[in-house]
């Protein structure tokens, strides 16, 4: 068995030039963890998910390489953290997307698919290896039905 | 001075030829930056061994342990001091000092920026500085350009101060045998100069320009810096040995130690003080990140290019440069010193201080016979120390610095360009280099 009949064939996606704002919308109302997000013709770009909306709402020198580790001192409200988010609300989301993303192949065996997504505890897009498509999304869901309807 | 010896070289070549020709081929590939310089380094003086310049027992000889050492035990005390949030600490704190006005900000970034540089190091001290300052831009919504601009010039200003400000201060303190009172006393008070005079044109260009609403000050007002001491036991314990390290550097010369052991030994105190409550694989967990924080990359740079250097050297060429030099300048030492300062500065602006400081050590070295011992020599150590230090201002690449504050700004989308910094950045160098020509030429002519 292989990552190609693990996935879910046809997952929600998100085009690069969708906003801020419809893409938050999209995963808090579905409650996605992450979406991929795909060309028009289906080339895969990376994902945008919850850690995303966290890096918006957060100072940029706390999420940035080699910034702050510790916020301890800063105190801001609710509103102050929307209106953080309501500034991006029109940027696309290209601005923000996760594009370092560990991918599986649709040839990927199993046990190894499911290291992936151990190690990343969040779905894993399956991508054609030629073309670079994005075939699929393995979710924790559909790893643990399979492995409980399966024969012991 | 070093024996001049002629080693047997590959393939017969002349071995002042063959050193010279791998020194220039390190220099040209830290220049083109297409190499790490850590590998570029420790290839050129492995080959300096193999190609027969050096044995490795004589290469060895050329390694400045005290350098190694000063830098390893205060890489390793800063990690370890970080981790207490003492740096976010007193950014916040002094920023709140002015109650959040922004000019007054930059100001007492700058003062904190140049203190610590002074008494840490200056790359560790942008590391801890910069992130803080963009936290404070954003709240404030003003740009973080003149703030990373003055920090960058603050550090390279502080740094030039002291002993361990600086790593061409370090080499030189090394190679000379002079203190860190030497420094203190004969460069601190040019930084302390220089630094005021440096604000001047910053606060003409942006000072009135850094404008913020009642809002957002009030937003940094409302920070707690004494939420940012994640740890205050840590806290008391690296301020202890931070203490005891700086009290060493001042009295290293009464009771006789060298600066390295001095940082080594704080370093280790430092590492027993946190380790005892934990258990053993606790320590050894803490301990393994404690040695993390050190830069062997750097570490490893130093090792490679003393190498190299030492191999040049021994191979005399570096003697008849230093001749050349004192051809150029009539032999006067007065000359000589203000050569060296204005020579220092431009090179350190386009080229790594480091390499530089390095091949400038033993050509100095090689003038003492000239101006009648080594003692005579102390106007040119100031000069190199001040023009290294200072030159780095002159650009991006002038500093390792530099180039951090620069990669804070570029992740925070709001980069600093080569050449905009290059056009404001070394004039005002050169204005520091003048004023230091005064200086250099006043006190020791």
């Amino acid at each position: 068995m292989t990552a190609i009949s693990l996935m879910d064939p046809s997952p929600t996606v998100l085009k690069p030039t969708d906003t801020i704002s419809t893409a938050v919308q999209e995963i808090m109302q579905h409650r996605y963890r992450q979406v991929p997000v795909v060309t028009e013709d289906g080339g895969f770009l990376g994902v945008f998910g919850v850690n995303c909306l966290l890096k918006l709402v957060l100072p940029k020198a706390a999420v940035m390489e080699k910034g702050l580790t510790s916020l301890s001192f800063v105190y801001e409200s609710l509103g102050d953290l929307h209106q953080r988010l309501k500034d991006m609300e029109h940027e696309p989301i290209s601005i923000c997307m996760k594009q370092d993303v560990e991918i599986v192949t649709p040839d990927t065996p199993l046990v190894e698919t499911l290291l992936v997504l151990y190690r990343n505890r969040t779905s894993i897009p399956v991508v054609d290896p030629e073309n670079n498509k994005l075939l699929g999304m393995i979710s924790y869901w559909d790893v643990g039905e399979k492995i409980l309807s399966a024969d012991g | 001075m070093h024996n001049i010896h002629q080693p047997d070289v590959i393939f017969g070549l002349d071995p002042l030829w063959f050193a010279g020709a791998l020194f220039v081929f390190t220099y040209a590939m830290i220049l083109t930056e297409r190499l790490n310089r850590a590998i570029v380094s420790l290839t050129m003086a492995c080959l300096m061994i193999l190609g027969g310049v050096l044995t490795q027992e004589a290469a060895f000889q050329g390694v400045d342990f005290n350098t190694l050492g000063l830098l390893t035990g205060m890489m390793i005390i800063v990690g370890i001091t970080k981790d207490s949030g003492v740096f976010q600490y007193l950014a916040i704190w002094s920023a709140k000092r002015v109650n959040a006005d922004p000019w007054g900000i930059l100001i007492t970034l700058v003062l904190v920026t140049a203190i610590l540089s002074a008494l840490l190091d200056n790359v560790t001290t942008v590391l801890l500085i910069a992130p803080v300052t963009l936290l404070i831009t954003d709240a404030l919504k003003v740009s973080a350009y003149p703030y990373l601009f003055a920090e960058i010039f603050a550090s390279n200003i502080g740094g030039t101060a002291t002993l361990i400000g600086d790593p061409p201060n370090i080499m030189i303190g090394s190679a000379v045998g002079l203190s860190f009172n030497d420094f203190l006393f004969n460069l601190a008070p040019l930084s302390l100069i220089v630094l005021p005079l440096t604000l001047i044109p910053i606060y003409l260009i942006w000072g009135r320009k850094l404008v913020a609403d009642p809002q957002s000050r009030q937003q940094v007002m409302n920070y707690r810096e004494a939420d940012a001491i994640t740890d205050p036991r840590l806290l008391k314990q690296s301020m202890f040995v931070l203490a005891l390290v700086m009290a060493g550097f001042i009295l290293a010369h009464d009771i006789g130690q060298q600066p390295a052991t001095i940082a080594m030994f704080g370093a280790a105190v430092l590492l027993i003080l946190i380790s005892l409550p934990l258990s053993s694989s606790e320590q050894s967990k803490r301990v393994h990140k404690a040695f993390c924080e050190v830069e062997w990359t750097t570490i490893f740079f130093f090792i490679g290019l003393f190498i190299v250097v030492y191999g040049v050297e021994t191979t005399g060429l570096l003697e008849m440069l230093a001749h050349q030099v004192l051809d150029l300048t009539g032999g006067d030492k007065s000359t000589t010193a203000i050569a060296i300062l204005w020579v220092s500065a431009v090179a350190s602006a386009v080229v790594d201080n480091i390499p530089f400081v390095a091949t400038m050590i033993p050509l100095i070295e090689n003038m003492a016979v000239t101006f009648g011992g080594s003692d005579e020599l102390m106007p040119l150590w100031w000069s190199l120390a001040l023009g290294s230090c200072l030159g780095g201002n002159g650009s991006l690449v002038g500093a390792s610095a530099n180039l951090i504050v620069a990669g804070f700004a570029e992740r925070a989308g709001q980069p600093i360009r080569f050449l905009p910094f290059m056009l404001m950045a070394f004039p005002l160098m050169l204005m520091s280099i003048l004023v230091s020509s005064f200086y250099v030429y006043l006190r020791y002519f």
